[in-house]
């Protein structure tokens, strides 16, 4: 489970996990009145639809490859060079390792592209009425690349391994929902949960470093060298790796999925530079890139050989008010910094409209729909008049990552703010003490970001429940916390999603943050290719693309 | 000859141990903590402690230089911290990427600078001095990124004629591997020459003025050979000094241009430690990079002595 919901990148992180969906109305596996006297009748018929839509899944794609042309190979570009896969060595994963990580590995479950979890290696899982304890049935069968076996204790392996303590694996941190697991057999695996987390299933969908499983074999026996030669059990297998340059992924012949998958061969590429990344797909020298420049969208756009894909994920950038500092506790100044911004503007200035300016903290990947969100809009005349009734002049801070993109949000909001009357000064960090300085709550305003989760409920609760480690603001509201608490322990997505609205509606009048815009997620690829899934959690997946004309 | 290396070598000796004393500085002045970069942002402070205890970080600054500089002298220069990979290993790999890119680089220069040069001497104040000192100067003005772009642009996107990023390595064939690194060999080379040429040209017109220039050519001599055997030996030596020079040039322009063109050098390799934290990489890929331009200096010193007999014999 990946609850990496305190990474920030000051208003665009590599994003190390989340989950982002268009819906999920119906959750799968839990059901709100469910009792423990029919957990049991509850579980089977959990398992049977499992096995069924696992069935209907073999069928489709058996008839789909029927359909799609087979053979080929796909250059994929990245942003990121790949430091490795093993989780004690590289923490988390970027949007490069994500993207391999979706060819090389396989997750318990997957996001269709309706929004719906579907099996992957689990066939099945149910939990207990409080949704603490989570029971997986997984797909016989399967074996990593090595022709291990796929197993319950290999699961256990690889979560103990990352939560040993003596391990000191950054990726912890993510797992702190998890107490224990334990394999009652070599196909059942129990999550013990330290709190409710309604949506696990979907949580464990995306490839992300503590989703994935490795082969215990292959890491007990490569031991340090493991990293650059990860062992899993997905769709590719890993030929080559020249560091900085390419991956070469091949198909994995005895794939658990029969039929997939449809390339022969999969070539991930690092390419650093956002004008030279697209020129390498006009070119023809890559098929596919992660994009996030607007201009190169915008431009591939108008280019009929190529074809932009987008997803608008569950989660927004934000800017994060340090509450417990004297001028920021006083909620006049808070509100008066957000009338101060001319929101559309600056998604017009910033990202030439791509991304849209965000109303509440739930982007439109998620089953939170709010119809009044209450968000205060740009009055530059009301924000004076507000400052004026506080009385003081006003001086903050604002921290940004040392970079251009840190520099320049942070400029354009100085602007806003100077217009208002309140000086800032940026100041600005590196990413390690941007993130160590947040924590710390060692900042006046600073960048931040809600990723993408299939569940809102974790990240919302780490964000703003009362004495959170992670409640970066120092907010605190005994209502706000009785609404995170109930929304929580529910699996009603009505009742969650209206609780989640009031909560909504209390941020945007307490302003401990100011939402700025829309997660949404890019790429670009030639018109040909298909199959690319939609790019949830900001992974580009092309473990089932294939080509339309060879 | 041999006294004038032995005598190099000493000076050398402080030099490289300056060199060392700086690297170690320049990484432990870079922000951020290792500890806190390898362990994650949500570290506890006990972590942290035990972790600074256990990589030496608690120790004063000189004792962990020279625990560093021990190491260094085994060949010890760590182990990534991001990928595991120990660092004379990454250097290794990337360092052929980055010889090729400069040595080709720097031969797209020279084989465009030096015959510039030689023609502008021998017509100098011509018309066609004038309009190549001009295209030189307008050349140093084109910062190396716009170059790399426009570049890409015609042969990459409208030609269709090479890659615009990404290395093929020589063992999967001399054309791939060439095609792959033409532009950014071109783009380093195309920024260089002028340099070259401008140095060279300058030095050949006083070197064309000397009495036995006047004296080759009242042998009756051929002009190209004139040129090319009598006047460019020895209007060599700032032009080999430039060379040398520019190595380390080469080498920051490859920081840029390789992270253009997704080459897997050394360049990037910098960059990308820098990005992420990875001091130890840092650490050893500079310390590499200086030692490399410090040993590069070392034999154009020598190169010098045997293009003027006057240095050897400790005259000049």
């Amino acid at each position: 489970m990946h609850l990496a919901y305190y990474v920030a990148d000051n208003l665009r992180l590599h994003d190390p996990a989340g989950l982002a969906r268009r819906t999920l109305r119906k959750p799968f596996p839990a059901h709100p009145a469910r009792s423990q006297g029919g957990k049991d009748a509850s579980l089977i018929r959990s398992r049977l639809c499992g096995v069924l839509i696992g069935l209907l899944w073999a069928i489709s794609s058996a008839g789909a490859a029927n359909a799609q042309n087979r053979g080929g190979v796909v250059t994929a570009g990245v942003e990121q060079d790949i430091a490795g896969f093993d989780p004690l060595v590289v923490g988390v994963y970027d949007t490069g390792q994500t993207a391999t990580a979706a060819l090389l590995f396989d997750t318990l479950t997957r996001i269709d592209d309706e929004g719906k979890v579907q099996p992957r290696l689990a066939l099945s899982w149910s939990s207990t009425p409080n949704f603490k304890k989570w029971t997986f049935k997984l797909r016989p069968g399967v074996k990593f690349h090595d022709g291990t076996p796929f197993n319950a204790q290999a699961v256990v392996f690889n979560y103990e391994r990352m939560l040993d303590p003596q391990n000191h694996c950054r990726c912890a941190f993510y797992l702190n929902a998890i107490s224990n697991l334990n394999a009652p057999d070599d196909l059942t695996v129990v999550y013990h949960l330290r709190y409710p987390v309604v949506q696990l299933p979907a949580l464990l969908s995306p490839p992300v470093v503590t989703n994935v499983f490795h082969s215990p074999k292959a890491v007990k026996e490569m031991g340090e060298s493991y990293n650059r030669h990860p062992v899993g059990t997905g769709p590719f297998v890993l030929k080559s790796w020249q560091a900085g340059d390419r991956l070469v992924l091949e198909r994995n012949p005895n794939y658990w999925a029969a039929g997939h998958p449809y390339l022969d061969q999969v070539v991930i590429r690092p390419l650093p530079n956002a004008v030279t990344r697209f020129a390498s797909v006009l070119s023809g020298d890559v098929d596919i890139v992660w994009e996030d420049t607007s201009d190169n969208i915008l431009k591939a756009r108008k280019n009929p050989a190529l074809r932009v894909r987008e997803y608008v994920g569950s989660g927004v950038s934000a800017i994060v008010f340090n509450t417990l500092k004297p001028a920021l506790s006083d909620v006049r100044v808070r509100q008066a910094l957000r009338h101060a911004i001319n929101m559309r503007g600056f998604a017009e200035g910033v990202t030439e409209g791509l991304r849209k300016p965000a109303l509440d903290p739930y982007g439109p990947g998620s089953f939170v729909r709010c119809a009044e969100p209450g968000a205060l809009h740009y009055d530059p005349a009301k924000a004076s008049e507000l400052l004026k009734s506080y009385g003081k002049p006003l001086k903050l801070k604002f921290m940004v990552t040392a970079e251009p993109r840190g520099r320049a949000i942070g400029q354009i909001f100085q602007e806003f703010w100077k217009n208002v009357g309140v000086a800032v000064t940026l100041d600005e960090v590196d990413q390690t003490t941007f993130v160590t300085k947040s924590f710390q709550r060692d900042f006046e305003v600073g960048g931040w970001r809600i990723i993408d989760l299939a569940d809102p409920g974790p990240q919302m609760f780490a964000d703003f429940h009362t004495g959170s480690a992670v409640n970066i603001a120092g907010y605190s509201n005994p209502e706000v916390d009785r609404l995170l608490e109930a929304a929580r322990a529910t699996s009603d997505e009505a009742v969650r999603s209206e609780d989640y609205c009031k909560i909504a509606q209390i941020l945007n009048k307490e302003v401990p943050w100011i939402w700025t815009l829309q997660n949404a997620y890019f790429s670009i690829a030639k018109a040909q290719l298909m199959g690319v899934h939609k790019q949830y959690s900001d992974v580009l997946d092309v473990s089932d693309a294939w080509w339309e004309k060879k | 000859m041999l006294g004038l290396v032995g005598r190099k070598l000493v000076y050398l000796v402080p030099v490289v141990l300056a060199v060392t004393v700086l690297t170690f500085l320049v990484a432990s002045l870079l922000p951020g903590d290792l500890a806190v970069a390898m362990l994650g942002d949500q570290a506890t402070p006990e972590n942290v402690a035990a972790l600074h205890r256990k990589l030496g970080l608690d120790l004063p600054l000189w004792q962990q230089y020279l625990r560093w500089l021990s190491a260094v002298m085994v060949g010890d220069l760590g182990t990534s911290h991001r990928t595991g990979e120990t660092v004379i290993h990454a250097i290794g790999g990337r360092l052929p990427v980055s010889l090729e890119l400069m040595g080709l680089a720097e031969a797209c220069a020279l084989l465009i600078g030096v015959p510039f040069a030689v023609i502008c001497a021998a017509r100098r104040d011509s018309a066609l001095d004038r309009t190549l000192s001009s295209g030189a100067f307008g050349m140093l003005s084109m910062p190396p990124y716009m170059l790399a772009i426009l570049l890409v642009f015609v042969f990459s996107i409208r030609l269709g004629l090479l890659p615009s990023t990404g290395y093929t390595a020589l063992s999967q064939g001399l054309v791939a591997n060439m095609r792959s690194l033409a532009l950014p060999a071109a783009t380093l080379g195309l920024v260089e020459w002028p340099v070259l040429m401008r140095v060279l040209r300058a030095d050949m017109i006083a070197t064309l003025r000397e009495e036995f220039i006047v004296a080759a050519k009242a042998k009756g001599l051929p002009r190209w050979r004139i040129l090319l055997v009598h006047a460019l030996k020895p209007s060599s030596l700032t032009l080999v000094t430039v060379t040398g020079l520019n190595l380390g040039r080469l080498l920051g322009g490859a920081v840029i241009i390789e992270s253009i063109f997704a080459l897997p050098g050394l360049g990037r390799l910098l960059v990308d430690s820098i990005y992420s934290r990875d001091f130890i990489v840092v650490q050893g890929v500079v310390l590499f990079i200086a030692l490399g331009f410090v040993s590069v200096n070392f034999a154009v010193d020598m190169l010098y002595a045997l293009l003027d007999p006057r240095i050897r014999h400790g005259r000049a």
